[in-house]
């Protein structure tokens, strides 16, 4: 369905934000400084810092909450899709951008999770049959069918979180930004999310951001990541590269086991080659070394 | 409140709860006003009656009777209230005159709430919603009662873990005279609505991320239509007004004592 939307086309960044400054009304200082980076189209790009160093700020930034729905001061501009964020309603970038949150319950109003699915194409005045053929579409792509008629408060976290990731997918946007969108759910509905999302890039070619301080569990689906640290990009690159580097250690971010245990290696003098994501390729790694 | 317990809709499906919300509210207005007309016993148990079938074929009558069971305070209320009205104000009259009197009063009472009941428990508040932006009220009062009616649960729940939380920490909400007490709720209310500030912000920021107010013409997943079911219920409503409208005019209503002797 649509698929043509959804058609990877790399090189064209879909998020470009060039010298973005931001100070919240009635802060001191800046929230996010100085901060530029390019997102091509079809990337999965991990975003992770210390606790208070602008991730969600960034991310408001992508759909216009900031400078539309916050007010303060913003520098620099931000494109999203070939718009100038500044210059564009929210809902006018929500069809491009949908963004999901972390508290699931905040952000379903509906009594229903069909009507749920449904209320950003409703706001956006789209027919009715056209409505209900992506809401169903969402729906199963989700794996939430069977819950439509469910009201959303008496869903789990996890399954709450998958309507709000439905209800952003239903108005197809080329890119949809997660912040922390499991940090309410145990970590198997966590895994559950995050192989969903996975899902989402590599099927139908989204571009994912994804605000996250499990690196355990994320690494390995992304193609990059992005480190911020007190409102700037300090890292910024391929996460097998980013995470052995010598900064990242020190920063206090969450490296993987994985990594880890690669690296307690290494100083050992086994060197495995390429660093390892994910606990079946070092796996895979420790079998060959063994002769296995 | 154990009445409005009874008014708290359940999800099933019933033939009384696929009809229209609309035509269900004419029916309620319908018999207020069948209601309001008579003063007399007979004609408001006969209100009382005819109803009853709606609530059995609407598979609510378990919490049909909770609701009613709700009410008798009030109703009590009203009927000692009369008695004692007729009593400081004598209007000459005999004492069966103002009994019957009082009773008719609180089965006029009696009559709405069942009415009142049978609409709440058969009408889900997603269709309420629907039908009130049918009724062509402005959608942000429709999004503001379905968002109230569905995060009722939520600041329930919110407000009981609060409390626990307060009391755990040695709060005691039923010591002192009735001033103390009242104070007594302030560690509750104020983290109550800290939060339900911060949540309505977190709202208002999913609302506007999912096109909110993008085009004044709005459209619907949902859309009411009437069906069958809908016009017999009409019919029978405006049968029901022509024939109360009828008795009263035509026909003299003996009361009870009269027949009684
Ligand atoms: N609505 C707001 N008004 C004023 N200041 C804010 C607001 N939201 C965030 N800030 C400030 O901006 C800075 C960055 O906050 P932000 O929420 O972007 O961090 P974060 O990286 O998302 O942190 P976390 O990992 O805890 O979610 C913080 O110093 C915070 O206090
Ligand atoms: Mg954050």
């Amino acid at each position: 369905m649509e698929k043509q939307i959804f058609k990877t086309d790399r090189k064209m960044p879909i998020i470009e934000a060039d010298n973005l400054t931001y100070t919240y009304p009635g802060a001191e200082k800046p929230s996010i400084r100085e901060v530029s980076l390019k997102i091509e189209k079809g990337e999965f790009v991990l975003l992770t810092g210390p606790s208070g160093c602008g991730k969600t700020t960034l991310c408001r930034c992508f759909n216009g909450l900031i400078p539309h729905f916050y007010e303060g001061k913003l520098r620099g501009e931000i494109r999203v899709a070939g718009m100038n964020v500044a210059e564009h309603a929210i809902y006018e970038l929500a069809k491009h951008v949908g963004l999901v949150f972390q508290n699931p319950e905040n952000q379903l109003f509906a009594l229903s999770v069909e009507k749920d699915v449904a209320f950003g194409l409703e706001n956006l005045g789209v027919p009715r049959e056209e409505i209900r053929k992506r809401v169903d579409w969402a729906l199963k792509v989700t794996d939430i069918y069977e819950l439509r008629e469910r009201p959303p408060y008496e869903l789990s976290g996890g399954q709450q979180q998958r309507v709000a990731i439905a209800a952003v997918l239903a108005m197809q946007p080329e890119v949809i930004v997660l912040d922390e969108p499991t940090s309410f759910l145990d970590p198997l509905g966590a895994k559950k999310i995050f192989e969903d999302i996975y899902r989402l890039n590599r099927k139908l070619g989204i571009t994912i951001v994804l605000v996250e301080h499990r690196l355990d569990l994320t690494a390995k689906y992304a193609n990059r990541i992005i480190i911020m640290d007190e409102g700037k990009i300090v890292l910024d690159g391929e996460p097998r590269k980013i995470l052995v580097s010598e900064e990242v250690h020190l920063m206090g971010i969450g490296i993987p086991k994985v990594i880890r245990l690669y690296q307690f290696l290494k100083q050992r003098g086994k060197d495995l080659g390429e660093p390892p994501l994910s606990s079946e390729e070092i796996a895979k790694k420790l079998r060959e070394r063994l002769g296995r | 409140m154990s009445m409005f317990e009874g008014l708290k809709f359940r999800k099933i499906s019933s033939p009384i709860h696929s009809l229209d919300p609309r035509v269900k509210f004419f029916y309620v207005i319908a018999m207020f006003a069948a209601a309001v007309m008579y003063m007399e016993i007979i004609p408001l148990i006969a209100l009382f009656l005819i109803q009853i079938p709606l609530i059995i074929a609407a598979k609510v009558t378990r919490q049909w009777i909770k609701s009613m069971r709700g009410a008798t305070y009030l109703a009590a209320i009203i009927f000692f209230t009369n008695l004692l009205f007729s009593y400081f104000y004598p209007t000459g009259e005999s004492f069966s005159y103002i009994v019957e009197h009082a009773t008719a009063m609180t089965l006029r009472f009696v009559v709405l709430v069942e009415s009142f009941s049978v609409f709440f428990l058969t009408t889900s508040p997603d269709h309420l919603g629907l039908a009130l932006e049918n009724s062509h009220v402005p959608y942000e009062f429709c999004f503001a009662f379905t968002t109230a009616v569905r995060f009722v649960p939520v600041l329930a729940e919110e407000a009981q873990t609060i409390m626990d939380a307060q009391k755990a920490r040695g709060l005691e909400l039923e010591k002192g005279n009735f001033l103390k007490r009242v104070k007594n709720y302030i560690p509750i209310l104020i983290p109550l609505i800290v939060n339900a500030i911060r949540r309505s912000l977190e709202l208002a920021e999913a609302m506007e991320s999912r096109a909110w107010g993008a085009t004044k013409n709005r459209t619907n997943l949902y859309e009411l239509k009437l069906h069958r079911g809908d016009y017999v219920l009409t019919a029978l409503t405006v049968l029901l007004i022509v024939l109360a409208v009828y008795v009263r005019l035509y026909i003299p209503i003996p009361a009870v004592s009269e027949i009684l002797g």
